[in-house]
């Protein structure tokens, strides 16, 4: 099989690069998520407790973001971006030329999506807080903000936890589409690789094969996570 | 804005609708009955590890690896290329409908499984002791029930599916994508194009979200209307 | 009642409607330094609402609520941000007690108890231990410390909210039928310690549904009734010689009740 041999690390191997690459997708993908989380909580923070223009807005954000595909958002951040870019800097007097790198485009694109989505996650874990907690909290004279650091949080979290590892898992898979902005991560690398050597199912499987060790260990790791978040109190009741 | 660009870029991209259409309902309706069959499956010992496989492969990477696999990976076995399924498998549309409806299966088949296994056991019982057959006890309680319990998440597969036929588009297909993208590189106003592709897609994804909403209420009456009492 | 000791807490014309259902229809009352009012009447009688609406958990459409030196009367059902302060003022000064325990899941006992004197108050954390832990071993809780409510029993439960209740310091505490979501064996247990609490002169409002309770502990009885206060007297008063028809009749059906049971 010296077919195998390519995906060595030998002279002739991508061995090497594939690593590379699958860090890049991590590097990316993490990116995202947390651009994701952020605005996530923005907004369901707008959909929970906000007035009714807040509300209306996160709603709207939300339909927007579920349906248009990931694609054409991450197209339109790296076109879109490069032809604001330019006309921002051509109007400062900026010699260009002018570019949006495929790894800027692509994580805030992801992190767009992936916010909507975590913002669903979080606010059905919020809405989930049983309310008698949180009117123990007040009795107590917590201000707003403390009663949400020290009671609705960390309660809502638990609960999110594993929603937000399937959002997780969403934007690992996401990112393979920003290979389109001629970012090289995965699923680019595995592209170039298929098409220099024409083993194309060889590296198409090594690709896959990156992908599914991402997500496994990730989701390993989530399900640790949601373990010592429980420590064992939630096991009774509730 | 340019509003006479932006309407005939929308005419533009709406000749790819068809097309669009199509590959969503085929692999909604391929990746269902994959789905029952996968289900199915379940119900041995071998069986069941074959389906779980599946669907870790399938729900574990990402859906344009799996396009670029058929596509561009088959035609290296020789195999393939002998076989009564090449005229098929050589041509970017079945390799791209094929794609998609084996990803579909594997995310609809666990939202299946989910809606059958929140089926109250009592509910199956109280059948049982009322003498139903295990036939009408499947038709009248367990799917019934279980449909009703998946439909949320299967309205939000519906729409995944619809985003998911926008990566075609990669293999040289035009739906409405592959015809945005060859307007953006003939004319590079990328923003007005995308943004007309975009509302189109949305505009579908509502109409999904409520028919699914009004299913519902007719599905489960008894979570939306008031009994008189 | 006696006039000459301090006014720990006052309600005065407090009116309350959910939609079209009026639910209390000027009620005042006030309690001094050292009173155990209980308050008793049906299910549905406004309670419940009555004490809910003395730390605001909900906003009275009309009249005055005051503890200690502060008193707020907030108008139109929302509170201004002036009213807001004011209301953390007097919730800070309150220890409140629900019928389903309403604990913290995620924090361990002590930590329940420590919550508000390190979060809300800003004090120490060594004192804050230290107390909580007298406050525990109060209602023989010690022991329990670090586990998580799910692992308690209910009357264990509701005497870990007291313990937290009496951690604010509170001027009065606000019981709002403390032994109505327990098992029967467990009733006891919960009482005893609001029985101690009382003999340490304690100002407390109970909602209770346990008649002989009431008479036992309190010093004065408050009969409610469709959003008014029928009768306001000494147990002995209200139980022995209730001037209402409608008391009498609630406390016979309640005593047959409880004769039957
Ligand atoms: N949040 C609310 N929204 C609407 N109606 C309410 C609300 N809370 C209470 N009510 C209504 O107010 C009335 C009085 O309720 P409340 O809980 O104060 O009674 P209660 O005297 O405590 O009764 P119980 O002995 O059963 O606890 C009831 O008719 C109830 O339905
Ligand atoms: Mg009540």
């Amino acid at each position: 099989m010296e077919d195998l041999a390519l995906l060595g690390f030998g002279p002739d191997g991508w061995g090497k690069v594939l690593v590379q690459a699958g860090l890049m997708t991590l590097a990316v993908s993490v990116a995202a998520f947390v651009v994701g989380l952020a605005l996530g909580t923005l907004i369901a923070w707008g959909r929970v407790s906000g007035g009714g223009m807040a509300r209306a807005l996160a709603h709207g954000y939300t339909a927007v973001m579920r349906g248009v595909p990931e694609i054409l958002v991450i197209y339109l951040f790296y076109f879109g971006g490069r032809q604001v870019v330019t006309a921002v800097g051509t109007a400062l007097g900026f010699p260009g030329p002018f570019d949006i790198s495929g790894f800027m485009a692509g994580m805030l694109a992801i992190g767009l999506i992936s916010g909507a989505n975590q913002a669903e996650v979080l606010r059905g874990a919020w809405q989930a807080v049983p309310k008698g907690t949180i009117e123990a909290g007040r009795v107590v004279g917590m201000s707003r903000f403390t009663l949400f650091r020290r009671v609705i949080a960390p309660q809502a979290l638990v609960t999110a936890l594993p929603g937000l590892g399937n959002q997780w898992q969403s934007v690992i898979k996401e990112s393979a589409l920003v290979s389109v902005t001629g970012l090289v991560e995965t699923m680019r690398q595995v592209s170039v690789a298929a098409g220099t050597t024409q083993e194309h199912f060889l590296f198409y499987a090594a690709g896959a094969a990156i992908y599914l060790a991402i997500t496994t260990l990730s989701d390993q790791l989530f399900r640790l996570a949601e373990r010592h978040s429980l420590r064992g109190h939630q096991q009774g009741g509730m | 804005m340019d509003l006479s660009f932006i309407g005939t870029m929308f005419l533009r991209i709406l000749g790819g609708l068809p097309l669009t259409l199509n590959l969503w309902g085929l692999s909604l309706l391929g990746g269902a009955i994959l789905a029952l069959g996968l289900n199915l499956l379940r119900t041995t010992r071998v069986g069941d590890k074959v389906a779980s496989a599946y669907v870790f492969v399938f729900r574990g990477t990402p859906l344009l690896i799996q396009i670029f696999m058929i596509y561009f990976g088959l035609a290296g076995f020789g195999f393939i290329r002998h076989s009564v399924l090449w005229p098929f498998l050589r041509e970017p549309y079945w390799c791209g409908l094929l794609a998609l409806v084996l990803n579909d299966a594997a995310y609809t088949s666990e939202i299946l499984r989910g809606g059958l296994r929140a089926v109250p056991r009592g509910a199956v019982e109280a059948g049982r002791v009322s003498g139903m057959s295990r036939f009408t006890i499947l038709r009248r309680i367990t799917l019934p029930l279980a449909i009703r319990q998946a439909l949320p998440a299967y309205s939000s597969e519906v729409i995944s599916m619809l985003k998911a036929t926008a990566l075609v588009s990669t293999i040289t297909l035009m739906d409405m994508t592959g015809i945005a993208r060859a307007a953006i590189s003939e004319t590079w106003r990328a923003v007005e194009i995308l943004l007309s592709a975009a509302a189109i897609y949305l505009a579908l994804s509502l109409i999904v979200t409520q028919l699914s909403v009004w299913i519902e209420r007719r599905l489960s009456p008894w979570q939306f209307q008031r009994t008189n009492r | 009642m006696t006039d000459t000791s301090k006014t720990v807490l006052s309600i005065a014309g407090l009116r309350k409607s959910f939609g079209a259902n009026e639910v209390l229809r000027g009620i005042d009352l006030a309690a001094s330094d050292g009173d155990v009012i209980s308050m008793i009447g049906a299910s549905g009688s406004g309670k419940s609402t009555l004490l809910r609406c003395i730390p605001m958990l909900e906003i009275p459409d009309a009249g005055t609520v005051g503890v200690g030196e502060d008193r707020v009367s907030p108008r139109g059902g929302r509170l201004t941000r002036a009213e807001e302060a004011t209301v953390r003022r007097m919730r800070c000064q309150l220890g409140f007690v629900f019928q389903n325990f309403n604990l913290w899941p995620h924090r361990t006992v002590l930590e329940n108890v420590i919550e508000a004197p390190l979060f809300v108050q800003g004090r120490a954390r060594s004192e804050a231990v230290d107390e909580a832990m007298a406050l525990l071993d109060k209602v023989g809780l010690a022991a329990k410390r670090d586990a998580y409510p799910a692992h308690l029993s209910g009357g264990q439960q509701q005497r870990v909210a007291i313990a937290r209740a009496l951690a604010q310091h509170p001027r009065a505490i606000l019981f709002d039928e403390p032994t109505s979501a327990l098992d029967p064996e467990l009733v006891g247990e919960v009482l005893k310690v609001i029985r101690s609490l009382a003999e340490e002169g304690r100002t407390m409002l109970i909602v209770t549904h346990e008649m002989g309770f009431a008479r036992e502990v309190s010093s004065r009885v408050v009969f409610l009734h469709q959003g008014h206060i029928e009768e306001d007297g000494t147990p002995a008063e209200v139980f022995g010689a209730p001037k209402s028809e409608r008391a009498r009749a609630f406390l016979a059906s309640h005593f047959d009740r409880n004769r039957q049971g």
